[in-house]
């Protein structure tokens, strides 16, 4: 394999990577690109600002905010980070319309100081809380170990092993879309995240009929891969992302990048039959049940992702395959539901 | 020997050729995948603790059935044992049909799995009309006397033309044809192609663009390698004057005389540079001059 000068032969998420030169590579390779393909749009132009990568401005366009939850009311909710400056805080109305979401739908005073959230801003009045999120977090992963009380998952070889607990309320509702809780099989759940692991409550999808190292074969493409391609878009939590970062990993990285992350995926090639792309490459992502679209780098490889063949039944029933693995700020943005756990989703490639 | 003779003969060999062949691309799934869980076909419709011992008993039961059709075709099975195993595979056909349409209406998306990997196309009338026919066929050789070999030349030939046609009918009724003709002569487009990059970099360097540029490069090796789509990229640090600057390489990803456009560009802007004449240097070594297609250099 080829290794690059003084790099890292990985992609950007593996360890030792930092938000800064993600982005800096992100923004460098497409500008590298234009110049071979489009020098008028590297020059600068209307459309094609010079230096611009193209991609969404992270303090303009998206709608979502992360944080802690510093104070709440039945009318303002206070998020920022414990021990930042003081004056860093961000406030948020909060309207009757307001849906909060910890472990099931509540009230926002049922939120907690010191919960993690994700708030969702309204689409015309940026100071009001549209949806809010707290303590959610989700295990996509490969069951390595299950007894009655927990289960261990593996998420990837760059990720820490999670712990989850099913709580016997939900157990009943996970063991319908999840009948094989054996090792080997795969699992994705949504649930709380605390300091023990996920309480797993809701099932993210269907599971999987086959074991994790036993994918099927995707129908065969013949000719050129279309441009646009639809499916399932997930979200991951973050780990090591810079919070609100906005990206997708993509689950057909070029293998010869190397990323250590693809030691978890067993076979080289997942279900769907996407084409290969890098970290850097841009993607069209449209969120087919809302229409929204926007372009988002690819920040990272979806080793586990790919390993799913599930369909997203948020509006009709998508094809097969997970075509994007968002971050929550991505997902969030483009009006998904961290709850259902997907969008029914069309990337188109090469803008 | 009379048509309806003749065409009662032929489902014999027929029905045993599908069924044991049937039989046989689920035990290669079986194998490749490692696993008897996944529902394929009407085994979705069971429970998952359910699949596995059914998906054993059909694939027992096409065996049994393929093998007895054959051993019983003679003088060897004729009688009750020859009237069991076509009464068999003609109900075996007849619940595979009503199968089928309940699969249709509760898993759409589901193919019939009759042929394992090659039965992935959702079930519709071609898979159904195929099923009730062979199940048709199969009762239709009940009272069939044991077979004898063709007493002409002829009559021989009938045969075979009946068979023909009938393995064209079965095929016209059957989408694993057009999965197993995608499958023969499927070559994979290039933007699912793994390329190594040492490949890439070789075909580089023995292309007519690396050879006017290569007097501007000032590394071995490039600085940064990424691949989007058919085309990968490599950018190598470059001095142009008193400058520094990188020369950027897109090689489309073909085995044989790569496309390859390049572009210089300022190493701390990225802004791109124009074009001088650069003094020509080898700095590896070149195997000898090939023709090299038309290329663009931007």
């Amino acid at each position: 394999m080829l290794k690059a000068r003084g790099d890292r032969g990985c992609c950007d998420r593996c360890a030792g990577a930092t938000g800064a030169a993600d982005a800096a590579r992100i923004a460098r390779r497409r500008l590298l690109k234009d110049a071979v393909f489009r020098p008028q749009a590297v020059h600068g132009g209307p459309d094609h600002p010079a230096g611009h990568a193209g991609f969404p401005d992270a303090a303009r366009l998206p709608r979502s905010v992360t944080g802690t939850v510093l104070d709440v009311s039945p009318h303002v909710l206070v998020l920022g980070e414990p021990g930042a400056r003081p004056g860093s805080e961000q406030r948020f109305t909060l309207s009757s319309d307001t849906a909060t979401w910890r472990g099931s739908l509540l009230e926002p005073t049922a939120l907690r100081i010191g919960d993690r959230a994700v708030v969702r801003l309204h689409p015309t009045r940026r100071a009001v809380a549209d949806r809010i999120w707290a303590n959610i977090g989700r295990v996509t992963g490969t069951i390595i170990e299950h007894s009655s009380d927990y289960m261990i998952v593996d998420e990837g070889a760059t990720r820490q092993r999670q712990v989850v607990v099913i709580p016997p309320r939900a157990a009943g509702r996970i063991q319908v879309r999840f009948p094989t809780l054996q090792p080997g099989y795969l699992i994705d759940i949504i649930g709380l995240r605390g300091p023990e692991g996920l309480e797993g409550v809701i099932p993210a999808t269907s599971q999987p009929a086959y074991p994790a190292d036993r994918i099927p074969e995707a129908p065969l493409v013949s000719g050129h891969v279309p441009d646009a391609i639809s499916g399932s878009a997930t979200w991951h939590e973050p780990d090591g992302e810079p919070p609100g970062v906005l990206g997708v990993a993509y689950p057909a990285l070029d293998p010869e990048t190397g990323c250590v992350e693809e030691a978890v995926a067993g076979s080289a090639r997942g279900y769907a039959r996407m084409p290969y792309l890098a970290v850097g490459s841009a993607l069209l992502v449209r969120n087919d049940c809302n229409g929204a679209s926007c372009v988002l780098p690819v920040t990272g490889c979806a080793p586990v992702a790919r390993q799913f063949n599930d369909r997203c039944v948020t509006c009709g029933t998508s094809p097969r395959g997970r075509v994007a693995d968002l971050t929550e700020a991505s997902f969030v943005a483009l009006g998904g539901e961290l709850d259902r756990g997907c969008f029914n989703a069309t990337i188109t490639i090469g803008r | 020997m009379l048509l309806v003779d003749m065409i009662q003969t032929v489902q014999i060999p027929l029905l045993s050729a599908l069924l044991l062949s049937g039989c046989a691309a689920k035990i290669m799934r079986i194998l490749r995948v490692g696993s008897m869980d996944a529902g394929l076909g009407p085994t979705a419709l069971f429970p998952m603790r359910l699949r596995r011992p059914v998906a054993m008993a059909m694939c027992a039961l096409e065996l049994g059935l393929g093998i007895g059709l054959i051993l019983t075709a003679g003088q060897i099975g004729r009688g009750a044992p020859a009237t069991c195993v076509r009464l068999g595979t003609g109900l075996l056909f007849l619940v595979a049909a009503c199968s089928l349409l309940e699969l249709r209406a509760a898993r759409p998306d589901v193919g019939c799995g009759c042929f394992g990997d090659f039965s992935h196309a959702p079930v519709n009338w071609r898979t159904l009309t195929r099923a009730a026919l062979l199940s048709l066929a199969a009762l239709a050789t009940i009272d069939l006397a044991p077979i004898e070999q063709p007493h002409s030349k002829g009559s021989a030939l009938a045969l075979l033309g009946l068979l023909g046609a009938e393995l064209a009918l079965i095929a016209a009724l059957s989408p694993e044809l057009g999965e197993a003709l995608v499958r023969l002569g499927y070559s994979e487009p290039c933007e699912l192609r793994v390329m190594p990059a040492d490949r890439t970099l070789t075909a580089l360097r023995r292309s007519k663009q690396w050879r006017r540029h290569a007097g501007l490069v000032t590394a071995d090796v490039p600085a940064d390698v990424w691949r989007e789509l058919c085309w990968r990229y490599l950018v190598f640090p470059a001095r142009y004057g008193d400058r520094e600057a990188e020369i950027v390489f897109a090689v489309y990803l073909r085995q044989r005389r790569p496309q390859i456009h390049t572009a210089l560009v300022d190493a701390a802007t990225g802004q791109p540079l124009a074009w001088a004449v650069a003094p020509a240097r080898t700095p590896w070594p070149i195997p000898r001059p090939r023709v090299l297609p038309l290329s663009k250099n931007l």
